[in-house]
């Protein structure tokens, strides 16, 4: 390890094990695709922190996070406290797939100007039944504009007129990746996950949420990633194209679901965490955005950056979770940087488990840090891409 | 002979005597003409009744609910408060009409004068009109509250003055309290404080109304157990996250009450308040258990509800494990039982109201006292203890008192719910509960036991003739295991029979008086038992189980029809098969044996208890099983879920009237478990509890 590395954040921690987040039902396939997404995170939060045994009382400030437009989002992190039988004020972030992160690192930044000792972290997202929004346009021909939030914003950046599938297929042209070590990839990922499916990770991460209905009566328990499924090797190589190493198997689905973390002071981290004597602190954070529609290399440079500033290498990096909307993602971070593909994502990622936008990067830092405190400590790095062909990523230490 | 007694009864707490005296005298001790008289003169020179602060909630109730019983008596009613205060009495109007019909419920309002004053001087008309009894229900300030009697003693130096206050005691005050409980309009509960029974007091009990006799102690026994289990929930919410409407869900499985739902209904931003003060007062006199928490003094400033807005219905369940309904149960147990600890220890009432006022005033399946006895000292005391391990240290200091557990084998524990007293040859056993479940059956054997050791061979079962007003048969939720154990349900019917039918095979002669406005399913199989049933006139009889649905389960299908002349049996079925209520006079012969005023239904009772000249024929149970029960087909058909109900209680009621009295107890008991595990019972009304209250 590096020991010049200094913390962006030395007074923030993550308080050990008060982490949780629903698991992702694929869109439409949930009791999760007609309710109020804001006020099932809410609740959620609370209830796993109840599990947690953190008393909600203890927060005194509200990071929320979300990306796709939620009935009452106007009132945001106060609304959503209070639905915590809580009040107390907070702030909305919305930064596409870099939200997750990025609401993380508001956080600690609350913690470190001194003002909060608390912090919640609730990020969350509904893509199923895409909200449209209706936008009076007097410059465009139709006069007024409708979006599909969730798919007509994937399927057109305004910036570059492409799709996010067309950004996927330029960077594997970029870096001439094969598409059978791409479909090795994915194949691998999904290995990787029901493997943890079968362990008891999920346990110390993710918490079965029962749905209720206006009467009061069960929708449903959300005890498992709905609609994933396996995808063998050799199914994966049958899928056809719809870009260049683009197929249904190595990309992403939307999905519904809420994650959610803690970032307090060192003191209330030892007193909050069921395992004080872990610590872990944020020690760097870097963000790029690179050329028109090759979204998928954005992670890479983020990483190559960060490894940069702080010195560090990615060899000595324990834990490597990426949001992965494509396999390219991580095959040209592993080619670029010189390691192997199969080091990473080990407890599973936002390829297999879907991608609901606002939550998938912490449902990511969750499992990363998990993962991390599993191996005994290190440095646990999160990177991700994000729409704008930004990337993000983040360097957490577990010691 | 001077009566025994296994505990000393409710009724002589209110200097009305003992329950066997009335059937002695053949007259109930006074009556609301004789005390009204007495309170407020007579009718030549009556004084009116005065309620001040009568705009509040406490004051507007208070004014229908006497209004309304005073008017008749030619009592007077004066609604005092300050000018421009609200009209809380017309909207009372409503609910007035609804219960007594335009017409009377206008003369109820003509007798009421409103008057309005500036707090320092009274009004002169109410000067002229010399009142004799002062209810105040003016705000909770205790100099206000003594000025404002100052005002009326200087003014009329006899006048008698209690005051409603939600707190503070009578040396205080220094004025007797009345305080009533919610809904004021409705409720008949009053906690009495005053140095010996007034005659105000028994005018109350005379009106109808249930005063409670209590100590002179901070707050009240209602307040100490609502506002504490409310207590108990917020600080259990706090530590743990679980919203208030869960919290509420499992208090009401665990005890019966929603206080949450409760404060909400009655107006969160008044009974936060009143919660809130009552628990900050109890907490400056007893210590920190009562301290209330932070979210009760946010929602005391902000009035904002216990349960989520209407758009916000809750969308994330919760559910405790095991260990997690432990935690629950100690968190919300462990303060009650101490709180409850400290009433006991204080002596603030009789034990048998003390455990009433939950169930009477705060929907507790179950009294306190009840619960604490079921659950047993020791662990009672290691709830408490384990409570105080995971509380702040204060809490153990703050009026904890373990011996208050100590005899609990004393008749005043173990008979919270029945009472047996007797002289040389007659006892009376007197339910105080409305509605018959397995404390009352427990209770009612060993008062039987009682009563056999004291040789006695002549009894009379009736009421309380103070705690119950009346007979509304079983205790519904007493039938909730019935529903997912067939065993459970037949053992409860056939326990219960057994017990009834000792008063039939134990007693040379019982007697079922039934006193109070009605007598209903279980308490009139009951009642039934015994060899002779008497009551007054206008006490309306019933069995109701066709409508809620169940299948009677203490012998109403076969019972009834073996004492009858086959001549009734018709109607029996009828009765059974619609569930409509009969006239006592009406049902001689079918179900009692006489029937006539108070007065006279009380001589009956004791003279056939006695074995004096009654001239009542005996009606004796037929053994041997009964042929030609007519047929179901009788009835009107009213759609297939009213016939399935009604076929299954037919099938019921023939096979147990043919087959032997022997037979019939279990078989009996058989189609009443059969029945509670039915679609037909879950799709009904105790169904529906239990599904609301137990599969949370």
């Amino acid at each position: 390890m590096v020991s010049t590395t200094e913390m962006i954040f030395p007074k923030a921690r993550i308080p050990y094990g008060t982490w949780g987040a629903s698991y992702f039902p694929a869109w439409q396939t949930s009791p999760l695709a007609e309710v109020n997404i804001g006020q099932f995170a809410a609740e959620s939060m609370n209830r796993i922190l109840g599990i947690r045994r953190v008393p909600i009382k203890k927060l005194d400030y509200l990071v929320s996070a979300s990306t796709v437009p939620w009935h009452w989002k106007f009132w945001n992190s106060p609304t959503l406290s209070s639905l915590m039988d809580h009040r107390v004020p907070g702030f909305h972030l919305e930064q596409a797939c870099a939200t997750g992160l990025q609401s993380v690192i508001h956080a600690a930044a609350e913690v470190e100007a001194g003002d909060k000792e608390v912090v919640g972290v609730l990020t969350f997202d509904r893509t199923s039944d895409s909200p449209a929004s209706i936008f009076p346009e007097r410059r465009a021909y139709r006069r007024t504009e409708v979006i599909s939030d969730v798919w007509d914003n994937f399927g057109f950046d305004p910036a570059t007129e492409k799709s996010m599938i067309a950004a996927a297929g330029n960077v594997a042209r970029k870096y001439r990746l094969d598409r059978s070590e791409v479909d090795e990839l994915a194949a691998h990922r999904y290995q990787q996950y029901f493997d943890t499916v079968e362990s008891d990770f999920h346990q110390a991460v993710m918490v079965p949420l029962e749905i209720l209905n206006v009467q009061g009566r069960s929708m449903g328990v959300i005890d498992q990633d709905l609609g994933v499924k396996q995808i063998s090797i050799s199914a994966m190589r049958e899928m056809s194209e719809l870009d260049s190493c683009v197929t249904s198997g190595t990309q992403t689905h939307a999905g519904d679901g809420m994650a959610c973390l803690l970032v307090t002071n060192e003191e209330q981290a030892a007193e909050l965490s069921s395992k004080p004597e872990i610590k872990i602190s944020l020690v760097a954070k870097s963000e790029v955005r690179t050329g028109p529609s090759l979204m998928p290399e954005a992670p890479t440079l983020a990483v190559k950056r960060i490894l940069e500033r702080t010195g560090l290498t990615i060899d000595d990096m324990g834990v490597i979770k990426s949001h992965n909307p494509f396999a390219v993602n991580d095959l040209v971070l592993a080619h670029q940087l010189d390691f192997n593909w199969r080091m990473m994502n080990n407890t599973g990622c936002s390829l297999v488990w879907g991608h609901p936008q606002g939550p998938t990067l912490t449902r990511l830092i969750i499992e990363g840090l998990e993962e991390g405190v599993r191996l005994g400590g290190g440095y646990v790095l999160i990177c991700g891409c994000a729409a704008g062909d930004v990337g993000i990523a983040a360097i957490f230490k577990v010691s | 002979m001077t009566a025994k007694q296994m505990r000393q009864s409710t009724l002589s707490t209110l200097g009305l005597g003992e329950v066997i005296d009335i059937f002695k005298k053949g007259k109930m001790p006074t009556t609301a003409s004789e005390m009204v008289d007495k309170v407020f003169g007579l009718s030549f020179n009556r004084g009116p009744l005065v309620i001040s602060g009568a705009n509040g909630i406490v004051g507007a109730g208070k004014t229908m609910q006497l209004g309304s019983r005073l008017q008749p008596l030619g009592v007077p009613i004066v609604a005092l408060d300050f000018a421009g205060s609200p009209d809380g009495l017309g909207r009372q109007f409503q609910g007035l009409k609804g219960n007594f019909g335009t017409e009377r419920a206008a003369k109820i309002m003509e007798n009421i004068t409103s008057l309005s004053y500036d707090g320092k001087n009274l009004p002169k008309a109410l000067k002229d009109m010399k009142p004799r009894f002062l209810l105040e229900a003016i705000p909770e300030i205790l100099e206000v509250k003594k000025a404002h009697y100052e005002l009326f003693k200087s003014e009329f130096p006899k006048i008698e003055i209690r005051s409603v206050t939600s707190g503070f005691p009578a040396k205080q005050l220094g004025v007797g309290v009345f305080h009533p409980a919610f809904p004021h309009h409705i409720n008949k509960v009053w906690e009495v404080v005053e140095d010996s029974p007034s005659d105000i007091t028994r005018m109350l009990w005379a009106l109808g109304m249930v005063p409670v006799p209590v100590s002179d102690d901070w707050s009240f026994v209602l307040d100490v157990l609502f506002c504490g289990l409310l207590s108990a929930g917020t600080h259990y919410s706090e530590s743990s996250n679980m919203p208030y409407w869960k919290v509420d869900k499992y208090i009401r499985r665990l005890l019966g009450p929603n206080p949450f739902r409760a404060h909400d209904a009655i107006g969160a931003k008044g009974a936060n308040f009143l919660t809130w003060s009552c628990l900050h007062h109890l907490g400056k006199e007893y210590g920190e258990l009562y301290r209330p928490s932070a979210d009760l003094c946010a929602r005391k400033d902000s009035g904002q509800n216990w349960y989520p807005l209407n758009h916000f219905r809750p969308l994330v369940d919760w559910s405790l494990d095991d260990h997690g309904e432990r935690e629950f149960e100690r968190a919300i147990l462990g303060p009650l039982f101490q709180m409850t600890s400290m009433m006991l220890s204080e002596k603030r009432a009789h034990l048998t109201m003390l455990n009433a006022m939950g169930e009477l005033c705060a929907q507790f399946r179950s009294g306190m006292l009840s619960v604490i006895r079921r659950y047993g000292s020791d662990r009672v005391l290691s709830i408490v203890n384990n409570f105080h391990q995971h509380a702040p240290e204060e809490i153990a200091n703050s009026g904890w008192y373990p011996a208050a557990f100590e005899n609990m084998d004393s008749h005043q524990w173990q008979q919270l719910y029945v009472n047996a007293e007797c002289d040389s040859s007659v006892g009376v056993i007197s339910i105080s509960r409305e509605s018959y479940n397995h404390d009352v059956d427990s209770e009612l054997n060993r008062a039987i036991d009682w009563l056999k050791e004291e040789g006695i061979e002549r009894v009379i079962l009736t009421s309380d003739f103070h705690l119950s007003s009346q007979m509304v048969g079983a205790e519904t939720s007493d039938f909730y295991p019935a529903v997912e154990s067939r065993d459970a349900g037949f053992n409860l019917s056939l326990r219960w029979s057994t017990t009834a039918r000792r008063l039939e095979s134990e007693f040379e002669i019982s007697v079922g008086y039934i006193a109070g406005k009605r007598c209903l399913g279980g308490m009139l199989e009951l009642m039934s038992h015994c060899h002779y049933l008497i009551a007054p006139k206008g006490v309306a009889l019933g069995m109701p189980e066709v409508t809620l649905p169940v299948i009677p389960g203490m012998e109403g299908c076969h019972w009834m029809f073996r004492k009858s002349d086959p001549t009734m049996w018709p109607h029996l079925l009828e009765l059974l098969l619609t569930g409509n209520n009969i006239q006592a006079q009406d049902a001689i012969g079918l179900l009692v044996d006489f029937s006539d005023t108070t007065e006279k239904s009380l001589q009956a009772a004791w003279r056939v208890a006695t074995d004096g000249a009654h001239g009542l024929p005996r009606r004796e149970v037929k053994q041997e099983g009964l042929t030609s029960i007519p047929d179901v087909a009788l009835l009107p058909y009213e759609g297939p879920q009213v016939d399935q109900v009604r076929r299954a209680l037919f099938n019921c009621i023939r096979s147990c009237c043919e087959a032997t009295l022997e037979q019939a107890l279990e078989m009996q008991s058989g189609h009443s478990a059969d029945f509670m595990k039915s679609k037909l019972f879950k799709q009904g009304k105790i169904g529906s509890e239990y599904q609301k209250t137990v599969l949370i």
